[in-house]
């Protein structure tokens, strides 16, 4: 069940449940750590090394969890998929870049273990305890609904109790925090909520985590 | 966490078809025996001679044909899927695990100036060759987990049955020896300047290899799913959430894949006959592998690793030694960890530099971790369970 949907862009944030919206502008550019800080509630090791992609998953992933009062690691297990190669691409360009133009003969470490498609889940995992499932799956047609449909079968096998979907470019991030129904009778609230379906399941295929964040912002801002 | 694995769900997962390239060369029998005869392919190239890495060894395929204007990735998949083109329904969900893909792009994007070249690199790039090249219209993805990738792809496939989503799922994997990929192992001390020893007392590092493979991954339930197939029995993938590179030293994170995996399974520690490890021959990695089956399973029990072969394939490592515990499972008996001279302290009674004969064994345990503290664990079964 879809417990909620944040979002971070260059120039907005927000977070979408089923009884509540978020939504408020940011200083356009990359995430500081300031705000990372202010989110999470502590300081964020390495924040000033990630990449802008690492940090908009991050402030989105933090902003699903403190909604869903799930920001305590310690209080349940919660893992991890995401999709996304913009931000790696950028990694690969930068630290290949880099190594060529210092000689070739050695390449810089800290820049070559964000060559990943991984590694911006592999960062979030490590600042927010997440110690799920951790893998980036992309799907060739639905990136989100796939990452939503793989994080319910995690929680269906067993392999966890909940999950976070992030789906991000090089500066934005969309994140759904999903996790199991209590019992069949469960009827606490989860999308997709009519809303959302405009939001998200009408995008269309050529649409990107930047599209997204922009309509859901514009749906946060409606209410 | 519940852990109360999936009941109720009754389809079990096989590999009822693969094929393979490594450094030994193209199938299964050639990786086999070539493990088997202890004869190691890793070899000290001088395809990056003047870029002055800390190594030169390497366990590339030999002879490789790369068409002008291809990627090393896409030669080494060509061969192998080519033989495959048309034999598939072509509804057949596609799942690809690659870490890198087809990076040679991005290295040429760079040297040539030309940033447009860096977009042929993403792996759904290489999703979509792969999808034409074998007449595919079904779904497709792509799965990354590091080190672990293939693996965890293998646990999505058999998820995708589970669930009933498909009666069969392709995976297909590989990553290929690159500058790229050289140099950043050069550059973070991973890699040692003669072939790689897993679980010796005198281990260094790893030697970089590559790979393809792909896997037919079927119901038990379907008629390709023969006794001859390995299943997939249980599973579990989990995160350290320590590191980026190092992993944890109290194997928290494999230990605890290792048990679910099990208890998904249905079986206890004691029916875990051999362990495939990942066995990289880097020291902190191998001894937590060590620590996370001493925790999970008790007792020692035979564990191979590859990785002194056909070095460290990267995404398709997994792939590569589950096949390769897929036939040690029908043939009885585990091939020797080549390289292994002289055991660690820790890993006495555990590895074998020699081949065991594990007669009978009908279950086995397949580990991998990789970059950013992932961890997949696999139990496989000899046919159907």
């Amino acid at each position: 069940m879809i417990r909620a949907c944040a979002w971070c862009s260059p120039d907005s944030c927000g977070v979408i449940t089923p009884k509540s919206r978020f939504s408020q502008f940011r200083s356009p550019g990359r995430v500081s750590s300031e705000e990372l800080t202010e989110l999470i509630g502590r300081p964020i090791k390495y924040a000033s090394r990630m990449t802008f992609e690492c940090r908009a998953c991050l402030y989105a992933a933090g902003l699903a969890l403190k909604t869903c009062d799930w920001l305590d690691g310690a209080s349940r297990e919660i893992g991890l998929v995401g999709a996304g190669y913009d931000g790696c691409l950028l990694a690969d360009d930068r630290y290949f870049h880099d190594y060529v133009t210092s000689g070739r003969s050695l390449g810089r470490g800290n820049l070559f273990i964000y060559t990943l498609p991984s590694s911006t889940l592999g960062e979030v995992a490590i600042a927010l305890g997440l110690t799920g499932p951790g893998l980036h799956i992309h799907g060739e047609r639905d990136p989100l609904g796939t990452l939503a449909q793989q994080a319910e079968q995690f929680i269906a096998d067993g392999e966890t109790d909940a999950m976070l979907a992030l789906w991000s470019d090089a500066v934005s991030a969309v994140c759904l925090a999903i996790d199991r129904a209590k019992d069949a009778s469960d009827k606490s609230p989860s999308f997709p909520s009519p809303d959302m379906s405009r939001a998200w399941l009408d995008l269309p295929v050529e649409s990107n985590p930047a599209c997204l964040a922009r309509r859901l912002a514009l749906l946060a801002g409606s209410a | 966490m519940d852990g109360g694995g999936i009941g109720g769900l009754k389809v079990t997962a096989m590999i009822a078809k693969s094929d393979v390239v490594t450094a030994y060369g193209w199938g299964l029998d050639a990786l086999w025996n070539g493990l088997m005869s202890r004869r190691s392919p890793i070899h000290a190239s001088k395809r990056f001679a003047e870029r002055g890495f800390v190594s030169d060894q390497m366990a590339d395929v030999p002879d490789l044909h790369i068409a002008p204007g291809e990627s090393r990735a896409a030669a080494l998949l060509r061969p192998l899927l080519t033989k495959l083109a048309g034999k598939l329904d072509p509804r057949t969900p596609l799942i690809l695990a690659t870490t890198v893909g087809e990076i040679e792009y991005v290295e040429q994007a760079v040297l040539n100036a030309d940033p447009s070249l860096a977009q042929q690199a993403g792996p759904q790039t290489l999703l979509r060759r792969v999808k034409e090249l074998l007449g595919l219209r079904g779904e497709a993805m792509v799965v990354s987990s590091a080190c672990a990738s293939s693996a965890a792809a293998l646990t999505r496939a058999a998820s995708m049955l589970r669930h009933d989503e498909a009666e069969q799922v392709l995976v297909v994997t590989c990553d290929s020896v690159s500058e790229f990929v050289y140099s950043g192992f050069s550059a973070l001390l991973s890699l040692c300047d003669t072939p790689a020893r897993p679980f010796d007392a005198q281990r260094c590092g790893l030697t970089l290899g590559e790979a393809a493979a792909w896997a037919l991954v079927t119901s038990d339930k379907t008629p390709l799913a023969s006794g001859a197939g390995t299943a997939i029995l249980g599973w579990s993938n989990t995160t350290d959430a320590i590191h980026m590179t190092a992993p944890h030293r109290d194997a928290t994170g494999l230990s605890r894949a290792v048990s679910r995996a099990r208890i998904m399974a249905g079986c206890t520690p004691g029916e875990i006959a051999f362990v495939a490890a990942h066995g990289t021959a880097t020291i902190y990695s191998d001894a937590m592998e060590l620590v996370a089956f001493r925790r999970a399973l008790g007792t020692p029990r035979p564990i191979f690793s590859v990785k002194g072969a056909v070095g460290h394939t990267l995404a398709a490592a997994g792939m590569v030694q589950i096949l390769v515990a897929g036939r040690a499972l029908r043939e009885g008996v585990i091939p020797p960890t080549v390289g292994l001279e002289t055991p660690d302290g820790s890993a006495i009674g555990w590895a074998h530099g020699d081949p065991v004969s594990i007669a009978g064994a009908r279950r086995a345990l397949s580990t991998n971790s990789g970059f950013g503290g992932v961890n997949t664990a696999i139990i496989l079964g000899r046919g159907v369970a």
